[in-house]
């Protein structure tokens, strides 16, 4: 059940277990060219968040998502399917966040905790600066509403008004990041008005995090901050601009996952 | 002469955009800078964020750019392109990352055209989309009270009908009263039950509406014979004037609630009624048989048109030919309704002879 709803791709030779999570806007393909290099040595699980890739878009509960712990749960909920003990997980962008939840979720389930551009809040607070100001955010979500990008391929025969003959849907020409526009939209919603600030000092687990430079999404000040939160955690400011490192510098985030663990 | 392609990219009917791969802008043709009303200088060097809107900046970090690296092109992005005093030129761009030899990545280069029109378009669809749902979803909430409405009121109408039933009934049977009141009064009792009928029928259907489906009390025990006996009896006591032959030949215990059976015998032989011919008989029939219980009710007079066969068992539905005031037209809805809770079903025929609804269930 859960391993079909998240799409749970398993592969690698080791005895323990690594798990990579998505942010939003992508899904697990994100991770395969990093996961690759730690099949030899690790039990590697990859999956896609409900409601991105190819997740089961019918098990999308609103009032579920609406909040980080809901999507922590369900990480938690595979990880008890594989029976995971002392696993390290590896969360990007806002996965950072929702793996922290399940560390305190699930106490055991995960010992090491690998954060990349994570960001406890994206809007600013008083002193706290996440990046974001309020009214930014809502233009986000309006942007989201006027743009069809990555429509799932499961859903374009329907869209199309033939579901009986998926042929004469159009072939989507991406295959990668597919998302039903509204549940990115309720995605970003849940993300960019997030605020987990609290739960950084309560973390046990051991915890690197990884920044990029030039963060536009979680900036460096960010990363610092959380690293100052969290009590036994690293922080590594990788030699990387924007904010998908696991793309851009795939070798870099590599060598500093390998380091830490 | 030839093409000149140096022109072909300054000019182009399209804008041309190439990223370094830390996204900063490296070129820039004529078209998409006089589009963007600034000059090469001014863009040459700069993020390719700075065109883009805080919202265009995030999806294109977060779902574009990602996409770019995996699959090395994106197709049909729509963007809102910032001009130099702070317009949005809304564009379709289809995007490309050049890659070296060993596949590292050079550039991102983007084609940009104008969508004004279609951007325009585009939300007149999403915005009558989200109307059209609001509206959807407003009158499906009205639909509910409307039911939740009819059931309350139907339920606080049992109580004083049914205290002007016993009325009635008092009446005609303890006081002395003229040949004239005697008549008066069998009628008002009449009405009353036809009342009562139509609002069980009413609290039924919202019911049914409101998903707490039709309950059964199932009780083998209780024989049905005398149940039917007295819906007749109520029938008879409405419709003096009409002949109701009764046929009964239940020989073995039915597994069913008798007090709907009665209601759905009393729907069938009050429909009968209204619209059957007056001069002639009415025939209720009851059997149980191998494996099954019928129940069947015919009429003579004008028969169903096929076109509305189909049609009778839908709530609200009246026949086109009305002679009287017939009610809401929920009567023969809520009897196949018992029909179904019973695991049974409801058949009709129709012909100049006799129109029969029949009742069958597996017994």
């Amino acid at each position: 059940m859960v391993i079909r709803r998240n799409n749970v791709n398993i592969s690698g030779a080791g005895s323990r277990a690594m798990m990579f999570s998505h942010g939003f806007g992508c899904d697990q393909n994100m991770w395969t060219e990093v996961a690759r290099k730690f099949e030899p040595d690790f039990r590697v699980i990859l999956f896609d968040h409900v409601g991105a890739g190819r997740s089961d878009l019918t098990a999308y509960d609103p009032a579920k998502y609406a909040r980080l712990e809901g999507y922590a749960e369900d990480v938690v909920e595979i990880g008890r399917a594989l029976q995971l003990k002392d696993a390290i997980f590896v969360g990007h962008s806002v996965s950072a966040m929702i793996g922290a939840l399940a560390t305190l979720q699930a106490p055991g389930m995960f010992s090491e905790l690998i954060m990349v551009g994570p960001s406890p809040r994206y809007v600013d607070d008083g002193d706290y600066v996440g990046g974001f100001l309020h009214a930014q955010v809502e233009e986000l979500l309006e942007f989201l509403a006027d743009n069809h990008l990555g429509w799932s391929a499961a859903m374009a025969p329907a869209i199309m008004g033939n579901p009986d003959r998926p042929e004469l849907g159009v072939k989507l020409a991406n295959s990668f990041c597919a998302t039903d526009p509204e549940i990115a939209r309720q995605f970003a919603r849940t993300t960019f008005f997030s605020d987990n600030r609290a739960d950084l000092p309560r973390l046990a687990a051991r915890t690197l995090v990884l920044q990029c430079r030039e963060d536009i999404i979680a900036p460096p000040c960010v990363g610092e901050y959380v690293h100052a939160q969290i009590p036994n955690s690293e922080y590594v400011l990788l030699d990387a601009t924007g904010h998908c490192p696991n793309l851009s510098a795939p070798e870099k985030v590599t060598a500093a996952i390998r380091a830490f663990v | 002469m030839g093409e000149d392609l140096a022109d072909l990219y300054e000019n182009a009917p399209c804008g041309y955009l190439s990223l370094s791969p830390d996204g900063r802008i490296v070129k820039v043709n004529r078209t998409l800078i006089d589009w963007l009303g600034t000059s090469s200088d001014k863009l040459v060097g700069e993020s390719f964020h700075s065109l883009l809107s805080f919202g265009g900046r995030i999806a294109y970090e977060t779902h574009m750019a990602p996409l770019l690296r995996l699959q090395g092109f994106v197709h049909e992005l729509a963007l809102d392109l910032l001009d130099t005093e702070g317009g949005k030129l809304p564009v379709i761009a289809n995007a490309a990352e050049k890659r070296g030899p060993d596949g590292e990545h050079l550039f991102t280069r983007l084609t940009v055209f104008k969508a004004v029109d279609r951007r325009t378009y585009e939300r007149g669809l999403v915005a009558a989309k989200s109307e059209a749902e609001a509206k959807a979803a407003a009158e499906h909430d009205i639909a509910v009270l409307r039911e939740q409405f009819i059931a309350v009121l139907g339920h606080d109408l049992r109580n004083p009908l049914m205290a002007l039933a016993a009325g009635v009934r008092m009446i005609g049977e303890r006081e002395t009263l003229s040949g004239r009141g005697r008549l008066v009064v069998a009628e008002m009792g009449a009405s009353v039950s036809r009342a009562q009928a139509l609002i069980e029928n009413v609290l039924d259907f919202a019911r049914g509406r409101l998903g707490e489906g039709l309950a059964l009390n199932r009780d083998k025990e209780r024989p049905l014979k005398p149940v039917l006996e007295q819906v007749v009896a109520e029938i008879r006591a409405i419709a003096p004037d009409r002949k109701i032959i009764t046929r009964f030949s239940i020989e073995q215990p039915v597994d069913c609630d008798p007090e709907r059976i009665a209601q759905l015998a009393s729907n069938l032989l009050g429909n009968a009624i209204t619209h059957g011919a007056p001069g002639l008989p009415i025939e209720l029939e009851a059997y149980t048989a191998e494996g099954e219980f019928v129940l069947s009710v015919a009429n003579g007079g004008v028969p169903i048109p096929p076109a509305a066969r189909a049609q009778l068992f839908q709530p609200f539905f009246r026949g086109a030919v009305r002679r009287s005031q017939q009610g809401l037209g929920l009567g023969l809805f809520i009897v196949d309704e018992i029909a179904k809770a019973h695991g049974g079903s409801m058949e009709v025929s129709s012909s100049e002879e006799e129109t029969r609804f029949t009742f069958s269930m597996p017994n």
